[in-house]
């Protein structure tokens, strides 16, 4: 038999309640062949991927968001009930995989009466039976199919028991259209009067779908103006209260599927306390909870440093390489300059993140994985809601310690929308990996390496002020814009805190995987042009200002006798002063004098808008110490630097406190700005991000030059 | 004078009872749909470190509801 879909490749959803175990089938079916797609005008992702049917075809796979019904609360829920409520869109699915817990399936069936009342092409994969077999929890597919009228399989996730048969499944769905079933929940007099009415605006068949249309006309995307407007009317006439409906309807999906539930399930006597129990009596205890939470991202946060220093040298190591083979075999022209300077820089810039990205979303996963998180969401919403967010934020603010970018990426997880904007918008406050360099060079040069007390120098404390300046601020805008930002959308926190179990790996490695890609992908791009621009900006000078920044260079350097080395720092020194960027210092340099800095000091600032690390390698070219980035020969000279006017020294304690306030504050980071772009799927955002954190860094750098000058 | 109900802030650690209804209607969208109905029995398992949310189990399975919520939720006895 062939069926209707033509060419078209069959679109196969998967849905079903958080925690049915849904990401775990999709893993399953697709392996590394998904990606993220993005629904238009929607923030949350949807994961897509491909898998081949029995008869050899492709089909997709579309991992819709976990949600207990088509009822939604968050803005993820949204996207299961518009999708499936329009045939036209491009997600309708032409079968439905619905997973549910075996072990929980009083709880997990609502939604799947509801896709039935949509007459969904629908096969029941009942997942965990691995776990169900070894709590003795025995289910009778057989009665569920008689009772249901759907394909009903006993699956795992974990064990890949019985996917070659879900595969079948799916397969006959594609190629059977769905007879017209009974409707499950019988509609009220009023509900069928609105369901005929807007069955007949809007040209559709499916009454259920009608019914959820005219609840949700307010906001569902697909509907135009006009016809929100008219069902609106209908919705009027009728005096129908949405929410009264809406639990009514609920309760009697309840009632008629709880005895079905019963005759088909038989469970052994339950046990008072399970593991996940005795886990949970310490893990969120009063006082241990908040403790164990503590060392646990202590211990995250450490192995983001110590696993990724090799990996990031080797990868650091290889690309300054191939850029030195490059050099000296390719003829010197410019375009060799594009390509090592600019693009290779670009890439290795890019790519160095990957350690860090991956172990730290390895770590979030394994937690999320095995259950913890939702721990952390329970023991700190309350302190995070004070400062506009959930208590999921706090993850993201942790990780935001070794990287921003994953981290802002971790916030996914937030469901309410300003909750998670506000996390993303303050999560780069919090001082990351990058800025600890900075920190570094300019705490030795302006602080006093003397004890103050026991263990502390006053150098370990300026660090720790540093970290606990960029909390601060990170909590304090946050409050900010918890009174300035309105939402429609309810704030709740009713979460479900599922069973501890072992982490499943596979699931791991793709999470991390995916992510990672997502990052290489996305946020490179924008890393790759600009930092083609800025190296465009540092090689090129107005006319020929370039070239007699060398021949100048030379002769100083041939009356001063240097080395070639030598020679080679001061010529790149002299350019840089003649490039657009050291114009670009020279510009800049009224407006950051207030600051206490002078042109040279713009050309870095300048240079860190890319990325805050090279800081410290633009000081190095410019107080010409080349390459060998030595940190005590860099103080040395900076120390002993001076204004070119007034030929005072720059760097008094005020300059250099003024500097790391701007360092810790101040946005500095494309690739921070090109993932805020890509999570919030608006330059808006980012711009004012970058506007906001970057005018708080210069007022409060202006605030302590002037009181320590 | 009306009488005040029990709601869920009410119980002691391990105290039990059963749900009777929901004074917000969108919570009780939310919570029946997550499984917990009236008629449900309900343990108060423990406070949040911080307060201001409880750890409850519905039917077996474990909920975290903030106090606003938890106090929208009607019980008996
Ligand atoms: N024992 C067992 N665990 C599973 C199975 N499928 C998923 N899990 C675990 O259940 C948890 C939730 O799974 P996940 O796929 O993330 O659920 P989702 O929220 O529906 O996407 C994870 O810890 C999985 O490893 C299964 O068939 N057997």
């Amino acid at each position: 038999m062939r069926d209707q879909l033509g060419d078209k490749l069959p679109n196969i959803a998967l849905v079903g309640n958080p925690n049915s175990g849904k990401s775990t089938i999709f893993n399953q079916l697709t392996g590394l062949r998904q990606k993220t797609g993005n629904f238009p005008g929607v923030t949350v992702d949807v994961k897509e991927g491909r898998f081949h049917l029995p008869n050899g075809r492709e089909a997709v796979l579309t991992d819709l968001p976990g949600t207990y019904s088509l009822y939604p609360t968050a803005s993820d829920e949204k996207i299961v009930a518009t999708v499936l409520t329009n045939p036209e869109d491009k997600h309708y699915p032409d079968a439905v995989v619905y997973v549910a817990d075996a072990t929980h399936l009083e709880k997990h069936l609502l939604l799947l009466t509801q896709l039935l009342d949509l007459n969904l092409p629908v096969v029941l994969a009942l997942n965990m039976s691995d776990t169900a077999a070894q709590i003795g929890i025995k289910v009778h597919a057989a009665k569920l199919t008689e009772r249901l009228g759907i394909p009903v399989l006993m699956v795992s996730g974990r064990t890949g028991e019985n996917i070659p048969r879900l595969l079948g499944e799916i397969e006959k769905l594609i190629h059977t259209p769905p007879s017209k079933r009974k409707s499950f929940y019988s509609f009220s007099e009023a509900e069928k009067q609105i369901t005929e009415a807007v069955c007949l605006n809007l040209n559709i068949s499916s009454p259920y779908a009608a019914l959820l249309i005219a609840h949700h006309h307010t906001w569902l995307p697909f509907l135009t103006s006009q016809q929100s407007s008219t069902i609106a009317t209908i919705v009027q006439n009728k005096g129908f209260s949405s929410l009264k409906n809406q639990v009514d309807e609920t309760l009697e999906r309840y009632d008629r599927f709880t005895p079905i539930v019963q005759d088909s399930v038989q469970r052994p006597p339950q046990f008072p306390s399970t593991p996940t129990d005795r886990i949970d009596e310490v893990v969120t205890h009063r006082w241990f909870g908040p403790f164990i939470f503590f060392a646990v991202m202590l211990l995250v946060f450490q192995s983001i440093y110590d696993w990724s220093t090799i990996p990031m040298d080797l990868i650091e190591s290889f690309f300054s390489n191939l850029n030195v083979s490059l050099k000296d075999n390719l003829p010197v022209h410019w375009t060799t300059d594009l390509l090592t300077d600019g693009i290779l820089a670009g890439l290795s810039g890019i790519l160095v993140f990957v350690p860090q990205i991956a172990i730290l979303f390895f770590l979030v996963t394994l937690l999320e994985e095995v259950g913890y998180m939702a721990r952390v969401v329970f023991m700190f919403d309350k302190t995070m809601r004070r400062f506009g967010m959930n208590g999921r934020s706090v993850v993201a603010l942790i990780s935001g310690g070794a990287c921003a970018v994953p981290a802002i990426m971790s916030s996914r997880t937030i469901g309410n929308w300003k909750e998670r904007l506000i996390t993303v918008m303050v999560t780069p406050f919090i001082s990351c990996s990058a800025r600890l360099p900075v920190y570094a060079v300019l705490i030795g040069l302006a602080v006093p390496p003397e004890k103050v007390l026991w263990i502390f120098t006053w150098q370990s404390l300026a660090f720790g002020s540093m970290y606990a300046l960029g909390v601060v601020a990170a909590l304090g805008s946050g409050y900010v814009m918890k009174k300035i930002l309105r939402t429609h959308e309810a704030s709740y926190l009713a979460i479900e805190l599922p069973v501890y179990r072992i982490p499943h790996w596979k699931n791991l490695w793709l999470n991390v995987w995916e992510k990672v890609s997502a990052f290489v992908i996305g946020a490179g791009k924008i890393i790759l042009i600009i930092s083609v621009v800025l190296w465009a900006l540092a090689s090129f000078g107005p006319g020929t200002a370039m070239e007699q920044a060398t021949t100048s260079a030379h002769a100083v350097a041939a009356a001063e006798q240097f080395d070639s080395s030598a020679t080679d720092d001061l010529v790149a020194a002299y350019r840089l002063e003649a490039s657009y960027a050291g114009y670009l210092g020279k510009v800049i340099e009224p407006a950051i004098r207030p600051l206490g800095y002078d042109w040279k000091i713009g050309i870095a600032i300048i240079a860190s808008f890319a990325a805050r690390e090279v800081f410290v390698g633009t000081m190095s070219t410019i107080y010409s110490i080349g390459s060998a980035e030595d940190d005590v020969l860099l103080r040395e000279k900076m120390r002993s630097a001076t204004f070119d006017d007034s030929g005072l020294p720059i760097y008094t304690l005020a300059t250099a406190l003024s500097l790391l306030v701007f360092y810790a504050l101040a946005m500095q980071c494309m690739s921070t700005l090109a993932v805020v772009k890509r999570e919030t799927k608006n330059w808006k955002w980012p711009l004012i991000q970058f506007g906001f954190m970057s005018t708080l860094a210069y007022l409060l750098a202006w605030v302590v030059y002037n009181l320590f000058i | 004078m009306q009488r005040r109900y029990r709601t869920i802030p009410d119980l002691k650690v391990h105290e039990s009872a059963r749900a009777l209804a929901f004074e917000d209607p969108i919570l009780a969208g939310k919570l029946t749909a997550m499984g917990l109905l009236p008629g449900t029995l309900i343990e108060m398992v423990r406070r949040a470190p911080f307060g201001n949310a409880y750890y409850i189990k519905a039917d077996g399975v474990r909920l975290a509801l903030r106090n606003e919520e938890a106090s929208s939720i009607l019980i008996d006895a």
